[in-house]
């Protein structure tokens, strides 16, 4: 299958990124690694009529400290360069974690952290080709008026199926946005909208330049996992992150989990640190933790798997990645090797 | 031990230089001037009348040179000469979501891509039958009309006495198996190339693994002598059943060749490739068996549906395998086999690796398990205690040659450590066993005739290279590199040597084509008779000049010498030269047809199974179970495979682990998905074929029983491995938790439902046996 | 359709063709230099059939616009065998029996190449989640991990005693 015809732009700097999508509106597309959006052009999924290429803007790549100490990863950081940071992998565990969950190794070798930010929502009656979308009518996301995972709903819960923002949400990150107004920077949990039609707060001519990990969160305990049928290549089915920060007693100073790939948003389960924070490890208090985190997550038909299992083992998972960062106990739930 | 110098070499593919360059040609690598691009359109419905085709809009596009519809494909075909009831573009009725329409050919693929789209299709949509069960009951709207009721064929075959062997049982158990459909994901999507000759023949470059069948099918829907067309078959990227018979895109092409007089080239998409399909059925098997205390089976009934799709195609053939080959693999001496193969509105299954016995080894070597535990029997002590006394001929009229089964059961038991193992291991960890058979090509043909299975010629001229033309098929299973394996054991010569052309239907005789794992033993045999006759003019003409015998003679690197007076020698070049000054070019043929004995019974249906000779395997597979997720890591297989006689042992080794790794994936993870008769995962993102992570350790074990009739003792090795490694699995997932799943795929879901279950089973008993300390 | 003159810099050599500005660098390769090595096994960029080397790293080329790549130094399966002479990987491939059908080998061999120029010496865990974006539906995968073992062992060896 081939692309839509259309331009491809490839401005050299951010400002001029910003002034091209501003300039085109609707009608452009930002492309990054390309692993989500290429795939997704070729089943017709957008018809833009310009790409804009960010590859040949420099400066949006690698890691470095910023003035308040924060780590600041540049957007168009690939996944394989972000692995490769010591930085990360020794002070922020469950971002590296968690990318090392996304896809296989090649795809991370082009998917950028920016791009893996915002992803498309997938659903299996969307990531579909043109013809077979069409043989159905169309569904609420893409030229039809029915959802067929919620038939009569007027919501579409194309589901989020990014692996690195639980990590993010789970380290409070911010992220930088360009845009014709100036620069921004928000929580990166404000970037998302949890609708699967309109799933990130970008603007119109916006650009996620840079994802900013704040100091306060260097050296937590991590852990990220995550459900799906191979261990290479496939979407998330289910994910949850787990970040903790635990003092020498074993008391639990602050704790962050975040769950992705059941709702059209990855979340903060915001109950972790209400019921934690102060506490020695208790099996009790993180099954409540865990049971949070499945009145917060609503896996439905939209992905592989079964909304019964993938909501289970939601429980499971943060009760995992709890029980491993704060009592220890490892579970080889994601790897056979 | 061996006396031969190439046979039993592991030397690499002959084609490998090819592929690990890029520089090998598949039908899609390949570009002619003035080539067009086709494209099909699919019917968004699974089953329609089609009331309206205008196609004025698409042909108004200056970039369309062609547009067809079934109007141009209106001679039904199918591969077997019992069930012409396909037209590549439908007819007057679309089928499946999917089926195809009409087709275009254009300057560009984009341009053909916007040709589809200006198609108008008026459609009447008729009742769906999507589950096999409810269409086997349809009142109306039958999907083809002379098949009343959805059903394809059925089958009901007893072999002994049912009653009496299920009086003499100690321990009787029937249960429902129900496997889920399955695709063939070779890594090559079709692809099709046909060049409209100025003279008015017809060239077509198919990826294909029988061009025989696609000779026959071209000329006869494009109402050409079959001499006006001309097949070939560049490298072929997989096929393992799913290029086994005509698929569309193989007509379509040269029908718009021929209408826009220009080469046209059609490639489907992965999702077209799903909705060309041919794969494995969803397969329903309520099987019942008997085993006496001493634990011998005593009496099998199985009744099997399948869920064929909305075209015959091998369905038949598919659904007697099922049922003959429950014999073969045990002394089975009561039998009875009841096989329905029912129609539905989706796209036709076929042959897939292991064809129609995957399904129903599933069921039997799970019951079978069962079985052995009821009578407290080792699982594979049970085994051994139901082999065969070869050579025999089996209840249901096969005819075993060579039996390898004791031995690969043995060497299985010995390499993966199953005495220490099984049902030693802590919960969650388990260990099982299983085995499995195949043929080595059919008996009989699917076109009945008296004609040779496959020739082989061979020619040799003055520069001494000797060229092998064989219509036999490589596919990637290495069948070119055995040709010339055979070829330079009896000449004596290098491999290097000797230049093979294959499968091109205007230079190489009629080779059958590759599937049912007939080539190593019936090209093999083609062109060891060939190299034989080649041999004996050549030794001829030596033999006058030493003055000896030509039985006197042997063919040895490269030189010619007398056996008892080497120094009689004469070097291979020379010898050839000295016969073609007697004959002239030196030309030689070999053919293969099984044995009349090899045929098989008298009875409806009695022509499926019959092979000249089987292959025989048994399997170990090593099992962690997480009782909490229902996830299952396999730690290792063992495979022990009888292939008769390991022509290359690299390439037997390799055939059995892929056949392994094909079993593991429909164990474990594949499936097509079906919601209302639309398939809901057509690409290979959402197919789940496995990657390196979830494949285990695979281990093969080469055991040789030397069959009388193969090549060198050779019979098959590229799927008769693939059955035992499902129930293998199976058996090992008990054997960790205790639970019996009885539908493939063994999903977490359903593993970790069971465990759930059997522990309330147990709390309601109030007690357990093997249960774990976890959750 | 709109065409635009690009420049490709691959296996060593510059190009110039005129293509569709969208036009997928798997695409330029197979159709406009004729590079038909690489091949298309899926539609959503999951099989790995079509890898190439951008700048020395393995990526999909089914997943990249040619028009964004002409700074770099592209390398395809054809590039590997410099002279004529095939690589450790590739005689090993052969003998151990790395390539049934073949169609995925382009693939597996710019991984591989591009695994053992990083790291000269992965273990076997490293060497199947190297490989774990690259699918093959005929080997099971062993053979091609024995081929890999095979071209180090005889790498590691000095040149003579291979001969």
């Amino acid at each position: 299958m081939s692309l839509p015809a259309l331009h491809v732009v490839r401005p050299k700097t951010v400002d001029e990124a910003v002034r091209v999508l501003a300039q085109h509106g609707p009608q452009a597309m930002i492309l990054a690694g390309g692993t989500d959006l290429l795939p997704n052009l070729q089943m017709r999924l957008y018809a833009p009529q310009v790409l804009v290429a960010l590859k040949e803007i420099s400066g949006l790549r690698g890691a470095r400290a910023a003035k308040d100490g924060a780590l600041r990863i540049g957007a168009l950081t690939t996944l394989s360069e972000l692995l490769a940071e010591p930085v990360v992998r020794q002070k922020y565990a469950v971002l590296a974690k968690a990318a090392a969950t996304v896809a296989g190794p090649l795809q991370r070798n082009m998917a950028t952290l920016g791009g893996n930010l915002c992803l498309e929502t997938r659903c299996r009656w969307y990531n579909q080709s043109h013809f077979w979308r069409q043989s159905l009518g169309g569904c609420l996301k893409k030229d039809g008026t029915v959802c067929h995972v919620a038939p009569g709903g007027k919501r579409c819960w194309a589901v989020w199926s990014g692996d690195t923002a639980p990590a993010l949400l789970a380290l409070d990150a911010e992220i930088e946005i360009a845009g014709p107004a100036g620069e921004r920077r928000i929580p990166l949990e404000s970037l998302y909208r949890n609708d699967g039609m309109n799933r990130i707060a970008l603007q119109a001519g916006e650009i996620l330049t840079a994802v900013l990990l704040p100091a306060a969160k260097a050296g937590w305990r991590g852990v990220y996992n995550k459900l799906r049928l191979r261990n290479s290549i496939d979407y998330p089915l289910a994910g949850v992150a787990v970040a903790m920060d635990v003092d020498g007693g074993g008391v639990c100073r602050d704790v962050r989990v975040a769950i992705s790939a059941v709702n059209p948003a990855p979340l903060l389960v915001h109950q972790a640190g209400e019921t934690l924070i102060g506490k020695k490890y208790s099996r009790e208090l993180i099954e409540r933790v865990a049971h949070a985190a499945i009145q917060r997550g609503k896996p439905l038909t939209t992905s592989g798997s079964t909304p019964v299992y993938r909501r289970e083992m939601l429980e499971l998972y943060t009760r995992r990645g709890l029980e491993e960062v704060w009592g220890g106990r490892t579970h080889s739930a994601d790897r056979n090797d | 031990m061996s006396t031969h110098s190439i046979i039993g070499k592991s030397i690499p593919l002959t084609d490998t230089p090819g592929k690990v360059t890029g520089l090998g040609i598949y039908a899609n690598d390949i570009a002619v001037p003035g080539m067009l691009f086709g494209k099909i359109l699919h019917s968004p419905h699974a089953h329609a009348r089609i009331v309206r085709i205008d196609t004025s809009k698409a042909e108004a596009m200056p970039e369309v040179k062609a547009v067809a519809t079934g109007r141009d494909t209106a001679r039904p075909y199918g591969v077997l000469p019992i069930g012409h009831d396909e037209n590549a573009l439908a007819f007057d009725r679309a089928r499946y979501i999917g089926d195809n329409i009409a087709a275009v050919a254009a300057t560009s693929e984009e341009a053909a891509e916007r040709a589809i789209e200006l198609i108008e299709v008026e459609y009447e949509v008729l009742t769906a039958w999507t589950d096999p069960l409810v269409s086997m009951n349809a009142e109306k709207d039958w999907i083809h009309e002379n098949r009343p009721h959805n059903i394809e064929k059925e089958y009901k075959h007893e072999f002994g006495n049912l009653e009496e062997g299920f009086a003499q049982a100690a321990f009787v158990r029937e249960e429902r198996y129900v496997a889920a459909e399955i695709n063939h994901a070779a890594m090559e999507p079709h692809s099709t190339l046909a060049v409209w000759e100025p003279d008015g023949r017809i060239t077509v470059h198919s990826s294909t693994q029988v061009p025989h069948y696609l000779h026959r099918t071209i000329a006869d829907v494009l109402e050409l002598p079959m001499s006006q067309v001309r097949v070939i078959k560049p490298m072929v990227g997989g096929g393992f059943g799913g290029k086994s018979e005509v698929i569309p895109l193989e007509v379509i092409t040269p029908v718009l060749a021929k209408k826009a007089r220009r080469p046209v080239k059609i490639t489907y998409t992965r999702e077209e490739v799903f909705y060309a399909h041919r794969g494995r059925p969803i397969t329903i098997v309520d099987l019942k068996m008997g085993l006496t205390r001493e634990g011998k089976i005593s009496a099998v009934a199985a009744r099997v549906i399948q869920d064929g799709g909305a075209f015959g195609g091998y369905g038949p053939v598919t659904v007697l395998y099922s049922g003959a080959l429950l014999g073969a693999l045990y002394d089975v001496r009561n039998l009875r086999f009841e096989g329905r193969r029912v129609l539905t509105n989706k796209p036709a299954c076929g042959a897939m690796r292991g064809h129609g016995t995957v399904n129903v080894r599933f069921a039997f070597e799970s019951l079978l398990d069962m079985l052995a535990r009821d009578a407290q029997l080792d699982p594979a002590e049970v085994r051994r205690r139901n082999l065969l006394q070869a050579p025999c001929i089996t209840v249901n009229g096969l005819r075993v040659t060579s039996y390898g089964l004791p031995e690969c059961i043995e060497k299985a038991v010995e390499r993966s450590g199953w005495r220490e193992k099984n049902g030693k291991l802590p919960y969650g960890r388990g260990i099982g066993i299983a085995c499995s058979h195949y043929v080595s090509g059919a008996a009989n043909p699917i076109i009945r005739s008296n004609m040779p299975h496959t020739t082989v010629n061979m020619k040799i001229d003055r520069d001494a290279a000797v060229t092998v033309f064989t219509g036999a098929s490589d596919i990637g299973q290495g069948s070119d590199t055995i040709q010339v394996q055979i070829t330079a054991e009896v000449l004596g010569v290098r491999p290097e040597r000797i230049k093979l052309v294959a499968a091109d239907t205007e230079l190489t005789p009629v080779d059958l084509g590759s599937y049912s794992s007939r080539v190593t033993f019936m090209a093999g045999n083609a062109c060891l008779e060939a190299a034989k006759n080649m041999r004996e003019q050549i030794f001829a003409a030596v033999a006058k000049k030493f003055g000896c015998a030509p039985e006197a003679l042997e063919a040895r690197h490269e030189e010619i010498f007398v056996k008892n007076d080497p120094a009689q020698r004469m070097p291979f070049d020379e010898a050839v030269v000295r016969a073609i000054d007697f004959h002239g070019t030196l030309v030689a043929r070999g053919s293969y047809a099984p044995p009349e004995e090899a045929r098989g019974g008298k009875f409806k249906g009695a022509g499926v199974g019959p092979s000249p000779s089987y292959s025989y395997g048994a399997q170990t597979a090593e099992v962690s179970v997480d009782p909490e997720t229902g996830e299952v890591t396999i730690h290792r297989v063992v495979a022990a495979h009888d292939c008769g006689k390991a022509l290359n042992p690299v390439s037997v080794d390799g055939q059995v682990i892929g056949s392994v790794y094909m079993g593991l994936g429909q164990a474990m993870q594949e499936q097509m998905e079906w919601n209302e008769g639309r398939l809901m995962n057509p690409s290979f993102l959402d197919y789940k074929i496995p990657t390196t992570l979830e494949t285990p350790p695979i281990e093969s074990i080469i055991v040789e029983s030397e069959d009388p009739e193969g090549p060198f003792g050779a019979k098959e090795a590229g799927e008769g491995s693939l059955a035992a490694a499902i129930p293998a699995v199976a058996n090992a997932i008990y054997d960790a938790v205790g639970v019996r799943i009885t539908t493939l795929p063994l999903s977490r879901e359903k593993i970790l439902a069971a465990i759930r279950e059997k522990r309330k089973r147990e709390q309601a008993a109030g007690g357990s046996k093997k249960t774990g300390g976890a959750a | 359709m709109h065409r635009e003159l690009i420049h490709l810099t691959v296996n060593g050599e510059r190009y110039e063709v005129a293509v569709p500005p969208q036009k997928l660098l798997l695409d330029v390769l197979r159709e406009d230099l004729g590079l038909t090595g690489a091949k298309r096994g899926c539609d959503d960029s999951s099989c790995g059939a079509c890898t190439v080397l951008v700048d020395g790293l393995p990526v999909l080329a089914c997943a990249a616009i040619a028009s964004c790549h002409q700074e770099a130094q592209i390398t395809t399966v054809e590039g590997l065998a410099a002279g004529g002479e095939l690589t450790p990987v590739q005689v090993a491939y052969g003998e151990a029996g790395g390539s049934q059908c073949g169609f995925c080998t382009p693939g597996f061999m710019m991984t591989i190449h591009a695994l053992l120029a990083q790291n000269p010496n992965p273990s076997d865990a490293e060497i199947r989640e190297a490989l774990s974006s690259n699918l093959c539906r005929c080997t099971g995968y062993m053979q091609i991990y024995e081929a890999i073992r095979l071209a180090m062992k005889r790498a590691q060896q000095p040149a003579e005693a291979r001969s």
